[in-house]
């Protein structure tokens, strides 16, 4: 767009004039330009300059011969020179002065309107007026009179600031009505030939069409500048058939040339107009239009950079219009009939395009060149002072003679010769890759990666051509990844060409093994093959051309043959080429290396087979001299030599330290896998995982290929899109889903066995031994270290101190007490570094060294706090083989749940002695405190039986049974007795019940007594066999009871029953039924007897009686039995009427034995001791 | 005269590509296939814009070249084709009906037991097919 005048790429602004009173000019001017639309200022101090300056210009014009279609400097004339009114400005001081200035002013006017009148300028008369001038109508009249203006012409111009403004809004309407006046005049005259259709040539019609069209610019009315713009350009299509003014070549350039001009005038208007569809479908008419006027093949260029121009000048106007565009999408695309596409409202698409046609000018000026070198060698400066002529398009030799200058017309061949000069002149590459950038730039800002990268390739290519290689590399690599993305394989081959060749001119010999190594292992078939002259470096993409490279590459690194024009480089044999393969490079189908182990899982030492499996893609096969396989173990690592290259023995003695495995044929044929299966073995445990292959060709060159499973292997790249047939890596199909690159390493086998000895239940209480055996039966034990731990079975966790209670011994119902050693050995015998940590549910024991078919044996003691079952794991960790701290550590688990459970179980219960009750206040009307309690009568003897029960499965002795008072202050408040302490050996049976019998006396009235703890001591009765392994038979466990708390009070009223011990039937006894009242008071006691069958008695059936305080009545019954056998007595009931309480002695208390006759044998004695012993007790 | 047509896998991979041109300029053909796929996946993107021609599978002139028309056409699994021609003057109806008869080309080849999806056409009898319909094209309109 620059390459136009700037008065063709900007809109025209009005041109007025100024003359005299100077001192006005700037404030006048000033607000011309302020205006809207603004108006241009031509500023003539005095009269005679006018005249000059209008009066060149009409001089020039004079000669109208139709030699152009536009003159070049018509519009800059008619923006810069020719003003549409010319505004005189006077001083009304000279206009009312003396005669002699009155005479002034009518020449300068006579002047004035002599020069303007040719060209119809109007003229617009200023009188400057002072603040005190007074107006003369007279001379005012006289002054229009002579300028021939109308009245309203004639204006009055006060400098003075308060009417300043006013005279400068009058000034300027009025300039800007005449200047309208006089575009639109200018405008119809010439408008008219036109619409009479009587013009001689098209040239003129053409010629005035843009006239008009420029005229109404001026004027702002943009729809006729458009219509006239257009019909001018119609016009001067036709001429391209017509006209003979020129010679061919010059007549093309310049209709073409104009018609640049005015389809940019048309452009510049449709798109300010907002109608951008009208402009991309006029912008794609006029490209129609003049496509095919090439021209003379030997100016072709021409026309190329013509379009060329097109292009960018309409992408230019687009990208600066853009602003006020909408977004694309939401643009009609174009009608049925002329659909438009995205692109074409995208300035990227006119930039790119104007590049492809600035290449074709290269091209075709190249062959231009070439052409006039070989046939016109002497440059006989027939393309010197060569200029352009007056009109646009034309160009003529300029020819000085003596003082003057004179235009001389020039003949094809001279501007043939001229335009070829002027084309070298240009470096061409640098604009089209600024072209290509541009519109790069704005499709990536599109986000339109094709056509982005489509752009940078050219860009990459007009690098390359310029010889940059190493921003052409770097785009192209950007393309080729895109390709490669895509599976383009025939652009991505001819950009992969370009990159080859730049690393090759850039001789990085690494690049362009890796570049050409791609290539050759591209597929193409020969189906999609493209035999074409027109590729890039890399030849044309075909099967032998790959052939032709991978043969080439692998010359070079066989060292064989040295690549031609590889410069810059060192021989290859000075130093190795390493090239990496890994899972996303571009190389993999190259060389792929697929590794399966086929077990999942292999244990330590024991060997196993690996499948490595290589494919290449390479259109001939190639021949591998070693392998080496790597390993993240590298012990494992191994090689493999190629046998017919390299013999076994010639293998280079450093490699002695890993193992080298011989094949016969490292040949990989093309989409064929080689297969090798090996032994592989490994002594550490863990995850083995086969990390790359190294293949190596030649003395210098090695591909280390990073390894990949078949099972998760992605296909090829490129390839995976080719109908081949696909193979498996591994023989076996299965490995080939399922093979994996690392496989797990086991740990060897333990070779010793742990025995734990123990199993029947634990009782509570007691130092449970657990016997531990490590027998070793094929290792040796090294650094052995015995880790002990215990479980809840159900999932409670650990015992550990971390538990929510940590000093409450209740966390830990199970407790690991110590380890105890091995008969004889003392723990001050173990050195420093054993290591021995016992906590509650966690032991860590040190094992001492242990030979082959030695043991070593400890006990664990575990103490049962509560009856639950536990799991105790021992794990044994030991090294087999050295004292090296790093070495592979071998484990043994062993686990052993065990029941803890009770031993016994302790009860107790109170008993009042046998016919004898106690009348207690709190058993009759319960209170709510006490009544959790056992109440028991104060300084009456008690009766408590503590029984034992033995609910283990194993046979107990029983050691001893008392009661422990733990506080000295309560002893005194009851006293408790009971018979001797030696149990001797009670042995109890699973099941079997042990009791003992107390007699207990509270002395002091308490609502809440304790009684203290039963302490049982036993152990486990050792029978016939000895089960010292067990238990620690020595040690007795005590098992503490706790009795419960009892309410003792004071009982008001004692009943006794007292009657013999056995009757005889018929033989009459006594029963009598003591009352004593303990307390101070009188006792009212009324009482009823029932009767029973079994007896008849004397005595009253019911009464009251009084109780004297601390005394005792006695009711006296005499009865006879009437039935043998177990009797019950007739009943009494008493009801105490202070306490309202009623009190039925036990039926139990109230029964006797009735025998049908004496007995004969002396029992009875023994019966009244035994019964005599209890009571009294 | 067609150029050139394509068939465009799911990745934008060619599938079967084939310029019908005696010149040189096949590399051409393959970029200008190669960037019709940005207006393929634009006009896929926002659908909005095609507002009538919505959950139609011809989709129109894709790309202006001077020297070239490039028609697409998207299938119901999403392969396109392409059509690039040299015609300048093409009527919409001829080129909806040679889509239609590729297509059903493309059924037929890719419906074949021995082919793989998502693998590069090989079968010569589509080759010919679409030889067959290329050479043809335009022909059925004048009658």
């Amino acid at each position: 767009m620059e390459e136009y005048p700037e008065e063709f790429r900007s809109p025209p602004v009005r041109l007025v004039a100024l003359v005299g009173c100077p001192e006005q000019h700037g404030l006048i001017s000033t607000h011309f330009l302020s205006q809207q639309p603004p108006i241009n200022t031509l500023a003539l101090p005095h009269f005679s300059k006018l005249s000059l300056l209008l009066h060149r210009s009409s001089k020039s014009s004079s000669s109208s011969s139709a030699a152009g279609i536009l003159k070049r400097d018509w519009l800059v004339k008619h923006r810069t020179k020719i003003p549409a009114v010319v505004g005189a400005l006077f001083l009304w001081d000279h206009v009312s002065g003396d005669p002699a200035q009155w005479v002034q002013v009518c020449s300068d006017l006579d002047e004035l309107k002599a020069a303007i009148r040719p060209r119809n300028i109007k003229l617009l008369l200023l009188v400057v007026v002072g603040q005190s001038d007074e107006i003369s109508e007279d001379r005012l009249l006289a002054l229009r009179k002579r300028a021939e203006v109308d009245s309203k012409y004639l204006l009055l111009f006060n400098p003075d600031p308060s009417q300043l403004n006013n005279s400068l809004q009058r000034l300027g309407a009025s300039f800007a009505e005449l200047a309208t006046t006089f575009y639109r005049d200018e405008g119809r005259r010439i408008k008219a030939p036109i619409e009479k259709k009587n013009l001689s040539s098209l040239d003129l019609q053409v010629r005035y069409c843009f006239k008009v069209a420029v005229y109404a610019e001026f004027r702002r009315d943009w729809v006729e500048a458009l219509r006239f713009y257009e019909d001018a350009y119609h016009a001067l299509r036709e001429m391209v058939a017509t006209s003979t003014r020129l010679p061919p070549i010059q007549r093309l350039l310049e209709i073409r040339t104009v018609a640049e001009h005015l389809h940019f005038k048309i452009s510049t208007l449709l798109l300010h107009g907002g109608k951008l569809i009208e402009a991309v479908t006029w912008f794609r008419q006029h490209i129609v239009s003049y496509k095919n006027l090439v021209g003379p093949p030997k100016v072709i260029f021409l026309h190329w950079e013509w379009l060329s121009r097109q292009f960018l000048v309409f992408a230019e106007l687009l990208d600066s219009s853009s602003a006020t565009l909408q977004s694309v999408s939401s643009l009609p695309l174009g009608t049925v009939e002329q659909p438009l596409t995205e692109w074409e409202f995208h300035p990227a698409y006119y930039y790119q395009s104007a590049a492809q046609h600035l290449e074709e000018k290269r091209s075709s000026l190249e062959l231009a060149v070439s052409i006039s070198e070989a046939f016109n060698d002497n440059d006989d400066g027939s393309a010197e002072s060569v200029v352009q002529s007056i009109y646009i398009g034309q160009f003529a030799r300029l020819l000085e003679q003596g003082d003057d200058l004179a235009m001389q017309f020039l003949t094809d061949d001279e501007y043939t010769l001229y335009a070829i000069a002027e084309g070298k002149r240009f470096q061409d590459s640098f604009e089209i890759i600024a072209l290509l950038k541009k519109s790069h730039e704005m499709y990536t800002n599109l986000k339109v990666q094709r056509m982005g990268s489509l752009c940078a390739f050219q860009i990459g290519r007009e690098y390359f051509s310029l010889g940059d290689f190493g921003n052409a590399k770097q785009l192209f690599d950007g393309v080729a990844n895109l390709y490669r993305q895509e599976g383009w394989v025939t652009l991505l081959w001819e950009v992969l060409g370009y990159l080859r060749e730049c690393s090759r001119k850039q001789g990085a010999v690494k690049e362009f093994v890796e570049f050409s190594l791609e290539m050759a292992a591209l597929p193409i078939s020969t189906i999609g093959s493209i035999q074409t002259s027109k590729c890039g470096p890399g030849g044309p993409a075909s099967l032998e051309q790959r052939d032709m490279i991978h043969t080439e590459i692998f010359a070079l690194v066989s060292g064989e043959a040295r690549p031609i024009s590889l410069d810059g480089t060192d021989d290859l044999k000075d130093n190795t080429l390493h090239l990496e393969i890994d899972l996303v490079s571009p190389l993999r189908s190259v060389l792929l290396a697929s590794v399966a182990f086929h077990e999942q899982i292999i244990k330590s030492g024991v060997s196993s087979l690996i499948t490595l499996s290589l494919l290449a893609q390479l259109p001939l096969s190639i021949e591998i001299d070693q392998l080496e396989v790597q390993f993240n173990q590298f012990e494992c690592n191994f090689i493999i030599m190629n046998a017919k290259k390299c013999p076994l023995e010639a293998v280079p003695s450093e490699q002695h330290d890993h193992r080298v495995e011989s094949a016969p044929s490292l040949a990989l044929v093309p989409n064929k896998w080689l297969r090798l299966t090996y032994d592989i073995k490994s002594e550490q445990s863990g995850k083995l995982e086969c990390l790359s292959v190294i293949a190596k060709m030649g003395p210098h060159f090695t591909i280390c290929c990073r390894a990949e499973s078949p099972a998760s292997m992605d296909d090829l790249p490129l390839w995976k899109f080719e109908d081949r047939v696909e193979t498996f890596p591994t023989k076996d199909p299965a490995l080939s889903f399922s093979g994996q690159k690392a496989t797990q390493v086991e740990e060897p086998d333990p070779q010793v066995d742990v025995t734990l000895g123990a199993s029947g239940p634990a009782l509570v209480g007691e130092r449970f031994l657990v016997p531990v055996t490590i027998a070793s039966r094929d290792h040796t034990i090294y650094a052995g270290e015995m880790k002990i731990n215990l479980v809840d079975v159900r999932g409670g966790g650990l015992f550990s101190p971390r538990e929510s209670e940590p000093f409450s011994m209740d966390s830990h119902h199970v407790e690991l007490l110590g380890i105890v050693g091995p008969e004889g050995e003392d723990e001050s015998q173990r050195g420093p570094d054993k290591i021995k940590k016992i906590q509650q549910s966690f032991g860590l024991v040190s094992v001492p060294f242990l030979n082959i078919g030695e043991s070593w044996s400890c006990k664990l003691e575990i103490m049962w706090h509560r009856p639950k079952p536990v799991m105790l794991f021992v794990s044994l960790g030991y090294s087999p083989n050295s004292n090296e701290l790093n070495a592979q550590k071998v484990n043994v688990h062993k686990t052993l749940r065990i029941e803890g459970k009770n031993a016994v179980l302790i009860s107790q219960h109170f008993m009042l002695p046998f016919r004898r009750d106690s009348l207690l206040l709190s058993r009759i009307k319960p209170v709510s405190d006490s009544s959790k309690f056992v109440s028991l009568p104060l300084h009456e003897t008690t009766v408590l039986v503590v029984s034992a029960k033995n609910c283990s499965e194993v046979t107990l002795q029983l050691l001893s049974m008392a009661i422990e008072v733990d506080d000295d202050g309560i002893e005194k408040s009851w006293s408790i007795q009971h018979g001797g302490e030696d149990l001797g050996t009670a042995v109890l049976v699973p099941g079997e019940e042990f009791k003992k019998v107390f007699t207990v006396i509270p002395q002091v009235d308490s609502s809440k007594l304790r009684l203290g703890m039963v302490h049982l001591k036993w152990k486990r009765h050792c029978g016939i066999e000895d089960r010292s392994g067990l238990t620690v038979t020595d040690a007795h466990v005590l098992t503490k009871h706790e009795l419960p708390d009892v309410h003792v009070e004071l009982s008001p009223i004692v009943v006794s029953l007292d009657c013999p011990p056995y009757a005889i039937l018929g033989d009459p006894f006594v029963f009598c039924v003591k009352i004593r009242n303990q307390k101070e008071l009188l006792q009212e006691v009324k009482f009823s007897l029932a009767d029973s069958q079994s007896f008849v008695l004397t005595g009253s059936h019911s009464d009251t009686v009084f109780v004297l305080p601390k005394s005792e009545h006695v009711l006296y019954y005499k009865v006879v039995p009437l039935a043998s056998g177990l009797q019950q007595l007739p009943r009494i009931s008493l009801t105490s009427v202070r306490y309202s309480a009623r009190f039925q002695p036990s039926s139990a208390a109230s029964t006797v034995f009735i025998f049908p006759s004496k007995p004969h044998c002396k029992m009875a004695g023994i019966t009244d001791q035994g019964l005599e012993s209890i009571i009294a007790d | 005269m067609i150029v050139c047509v394509a068939v465009v896998g799911h990745q934008n991979n060619p599938l079967y590509i084939q310029s019908f041109t005696d010149a040189d300029d096949a590399l051409k053909l393959h970029h200008i296939v190669h960037c019709s796929l940005d207006v393929v996946d634009e006009r896929v993107n926002n659908p909005k814009k095609s507002g009538p021609t919505l959950n139609e599978t011809f989709l129109g002139l894709l790309y202006p070249t001077e020297n070239y028309k490039v028609y697409g056409y998207l299938t119901n699994t999403k392969v396109k084709f392409i059509l690039v021609t040299t015609d300048l003057d093409v009527r919409d109806a001829d080129v909806r009906n040679f889509f239609r008869r590729f297509h059903a080309a493309y059924v037929d080849a890719v419906s074949n037991p021995f082919h793989v999806p998502g693998k590069k056409i090989t079968s010569r009898t589509f080759a010919e097919r679409v030889s067959t319909i290329v050479k043809s094209f335009g022909l059925s309109s004048a009658g």
